[in-house]
């Protein structure tokens, strides 16, 4: 145990007030919480209290006849009228365009011969979905979005997981600014950020392409075919990580310090506190930003487009939501941009739910 | 983790909003039914009519329209340029609301064509201009007997070059592509800083004004069906002379319009740039202290002595189905584009170029300009214009031609490839993406 830890917590004996019978020399976690809770006041007993309580509770609901729970529903339906409004706008906007572009995506325009007149719309079956199994633009656009969240993702919950851990142990006098210094980035509209990144990237008005040069290195190409994706990376992780850190940082909080106590007395240093405590208790809030981080890397779209006036390198099919738009507003072809549509949802279904198994699996949370 | 455990208490939930959300909607939709009355379309007063376009000074075209049509009230509105507008327009199209006139550029008039919401114009007088409009422009808005569109102005290509630039490392005004070549090659030798010009691989529609002016044609119809060549020879040729400059890094690859081609064009990195009369205001507009610098040139030709050009950019004003009043719409769309104070305001806002050629003898389009060191440059792009073949024939697919080759060429400039490389897969491609939606394509 290091001096300022010992300085912070309490020795063991105070913290346990008056009562002497539960100074074991056994310390482990859970004892130490069970004692602490002993000296605030009878909380032993009050646990039993409500143990008996749902007990009764448990018996009460498995004696009681099944159609007991109908008529309660029947009773009140106050909660369905409340929740009303909501299910309704869920249905309009939410479930109902669902719907419709499943259905447009089972349909097709049909042209003859030189094709002028109004083209005739027909059902097409699955037709355009095994088109868009087959269509390589959408795969290669998968693919490099793929790649992307596989080195941007981890990045920027890494960064976001430090600068968490940051502020949780940072003296209380400056949280406020760094909690804010770190948020700030993603109060900027996405739109408005890849605009600002888009003129650092600038080959003609970038200060770094211009400070890079008059050190007399070669000039670093932010747009190039290599790079652009990096970039759009770069823009990425300065957008989110301060989002994340705030989601990891509240879930750290959430964390009761009892446990630190204990692990300081355990002789826990403050890097063993974070990884052995902070990191394992903070899991389910990295695996929460980890699916918002896929759904989002496989959504990417503001970005390219707004970089791809200043690049070459930005093809109309770079990302799969790209692609979908410039197939529905380009190519005037709203029924397989639908189809694509409906299998870029299905992708991000099973590689966030896929995700989510694995990580359930893995670490039980 | 706590919110995922806890499906199938979520599923009756959900079960049970969509049962009383379906109700609602059904009730509120049948509440509509009832309660709405069918508008009528009889129209007592002046009739009301829309207008995009995306010209400057066309609002006050319409203005002018306005005050002197009493009995006909046309709205405008600049809805985005180019393809911004023809997003809407498609939409429009698909929801039966499209305005009742818009400004379409000539690329485009094909595919607007194939959605079937073009008014034949010829019934309502548009064949009296016939004889009246650069012969070219009026073969793009026609098809068989039927007139879709009224042209507006055209594009074609002169040679615009930095004076200043030639004189001080005494290279000639090329007249042929192989003393463009040339040039190049010297201006490069004697300032590695400065490219004889910049190719943009996203913008094919300059790339495709070379091609027209080789004689290259990538569309044409033969009885009922498209015949595509995209890769003939003549637009081979194009590329593998471009492709040469590219290689020997003798040009830019950057893409135009954007913040370093602007700054190239101020800081004189690029010496030429072809393109059309509408240049002209763009340079001014974003390079004012080069003023002087710049000239006009007419193309360089592939042959000595040849006097051929292509055509970049140019649109009409066409009218669409779901109008109530095409007659009106019809006679808004002629005067709009014939009317000597309509089209001088447009010439004035945003240095249009007219198809009317009464109006190519405007004294707006016959004075020497000063940015230009009191060149009159109109006088060039006047000879040019004739010089357009007119034979030249847009698909019916273009916004997906133009997409496809951007990328290839992008890839091509990169390395990947070559231009011509990327010809021959746009043919491929287009043609597959045509016969996929139906249409009937031979090679």
């Amino acid at each position: 145990m290091d001096e300022t830890a010992r300085e912070r917590s309490p020795p063991f004996k105070k913290s346990n007030g008056g009562d002497r019978s539960h100074q074991s020399p056994r310390i482990d976690r859970y004892n130490i919480v069970f004692v602490l809770m002993d000296s605030q006041g009878n909380v032993k007993e009050r646990q039993l209290k409500e143990e008996k309580n749902r007990m009764a509770l448990e018996v009460i609901s498995r004696n009681s006849h099944p159609h007991a729970h109908r008529t309660f529903r029947r009773r009140a339906p106050a909660p369905y009228l409340f929740l009303m409004p909501f299910g309704l706008l869920f249905i309009l906007f939410f479930i109902a365009p669902i719907v419709y572009a499943i259905y447009q995506s089972l349909f097709r325009s049909q042209r003859s011969g030189l094709g002028l007149g109004a083209p005739i719309v027909s059902f097409n079956g699955l037709a355009n979905f095994a088109d868009v199994l087959h269509d390589s633009n959408f795969s290669s656009g998968v693919g490099r979005v793929l790649l992307y969240g596989i080195v941007q993702v981890p990045v920027m919950l890494g960064l976001a997981l430090i600068l968490a851990l940051f502020l949780d142990s940072a003296a209380a006098r400056f949280k406020p600014f760094f909690r804010l210094a770190f948020f700030a980035p993603y109060a900027v509209p996405g739109i408005i950020a890849a605009l600002l990144w888009g003129y650092l990237y600038d080959p003609a008005l970038s200060p770094f392409v211009k400070g890079v040069q008059a050190l007399g290195l070669p000039r670093p190409d932010f747009l190039g075919a290599g790079s652009v994706l990096w970039s759009i990376a770069n823009i990425a992780t300065w957008t989110y990580t301060g989002y994340n850190m705030l989601i990891i940082f509240a879930a750290l909080q959430a964390i009761p310090t009892e446990l630190y106590e204990s692990a300081r007395i355990d002789g826990g240093s403050g890097w063993y506190i974070a990884w052995h405590i902070k990191i394992p208790l903070v899991v389910p809030a990295l695996v929460l930003t980890c699916i918002f981080s896929i759904i989002g890397t496989l959504q990417l779209f503001g970005e390219p487009q707004v970089l791809l006036p200043i690049s070459n390198n930005i093809s109309s099919s770079y990302t799969p939501v790209l692609y979908a738009y410039n197939t529905a507003f380009n190519y005037n072809n709203y029924n397989y941009a639908a189809a694509l549509s409906v299998v870029l949802a299905l992708v991000i279904c099973v590689l966030s739910f896929g995700f989510l198994r694995v990580t359930q699996r893995q670490a039980g949370v | 983790m706590q919110f995922f455990s806890s499906f199938s208490w979520m599923r009756r939930l959900a079960l049970r909003f969509a049962i009383v959300g379906t109700l609602f909607v059904l009730m509120t939709s049948l509440a509509a039914c009832s309660s709405g009355t069918n508008t009528s379309n009889v129209s007592n007063g002046p009739v009301n009519l829309t207008f995009w376009s995306w010209i400057n000074g066309a609002d006050k075209a319409v203005a002018l329209w306005n005050q002197t049509h009493p009995n006909i009230h046309v709205k405008y509105s600049n809805v985005g340029s180019g393809p911004v507008e023809y997003d809407k327009l498609f939409t429009g199209i698909k929801a039966n609301n499209e305005p009742d006139i818009a400004q379409v550029e000539f690329q485009v008039m094909p595919t607007f064509e194939t959605t079937g919401a073009l008014v034949d114009l010829s019934p309502y007088g548009a064949g009296a201009f016939k004889n009246q409009f650069v012969p070219w422009t009026w073969n793009q808005d026609t098809l068989g007997s039927a007139i879709y569109g009224i042209p507006g102005d055209t594009g074609p290509l002169a040679l615009y070059y930095r004076a200043d630039l030639f004189a001080k490392y005494h290279i000639p005004v090329p007249t042929t592509w192989a003393q463009y070549a040339d040039d190049a090659a010297k201006l490069h030798a004697a300032n590695p800083n400065t490219f004889m010009t910049d190719f943009p691989p996203k913008q094919p529609g300059w790339f495709t004004g070379l091609e027209w002016q080789t004689g290259a044609r990538l569309f044409r119809i033969d009885g009922q069906s498209w015949k595509v060549s995209i890769n003939s020879p003549q637009a081979q040729q194009v590329a593998s002379y471009w492709q040469d400059l590219i290689s020997r890094k003798l040009i830019k690859t950057e893409p135009d319009f954007a913040n370093a081609w602007f700054h190239d064009l101020q800081s004189g990195a690029v010496a030429t740039w072809i393109t059309a009369p509408w240049g002209a205001g763009i340079i001014e507009l974003n390079a004012p202290k080069t003023s002087g610098d710049w000239k006009v040139a007419p193309i360089p030709q592939w042959q000595a002595g040849q006097n051929v050009d292509g055509n970049w950019g140019g649109s009409s004003n066409v009218v669409f189905k779901s109008t109530q009043h095409p007659k009106e719409a019809a006679e808004f769309a002629e005067w709009l584009n014939t009317n000597q104070a309509s089209m001088e305001y447009q010439i004035k806002g945003n240095a249009l170029y007219p198809a009317y050629e009464p109006l190519l003898n405007s004294s707006l389009l016959s004075s020497p300009l000063p940015f230009f060191g009191n060149q009159n440059i109109f006088d060039l792009f006047k000879q040019a214009s004739t010089q357009v073949d007119d034979s030249f024939q847009w698909g019916p697919t273009m916004e997906q031609v133009y997409s496809d080759t951007g990328d290839n060429f992008a890839n091509a400039v990169n390395g990947q490839g070559t231009l011509g490389d990327g010809l021959n897969a746009v043919q491929q491609s287009t043609i597959a993406y045509m016969k996929k939606q139906g249409f009937s394509v031979s090679q």
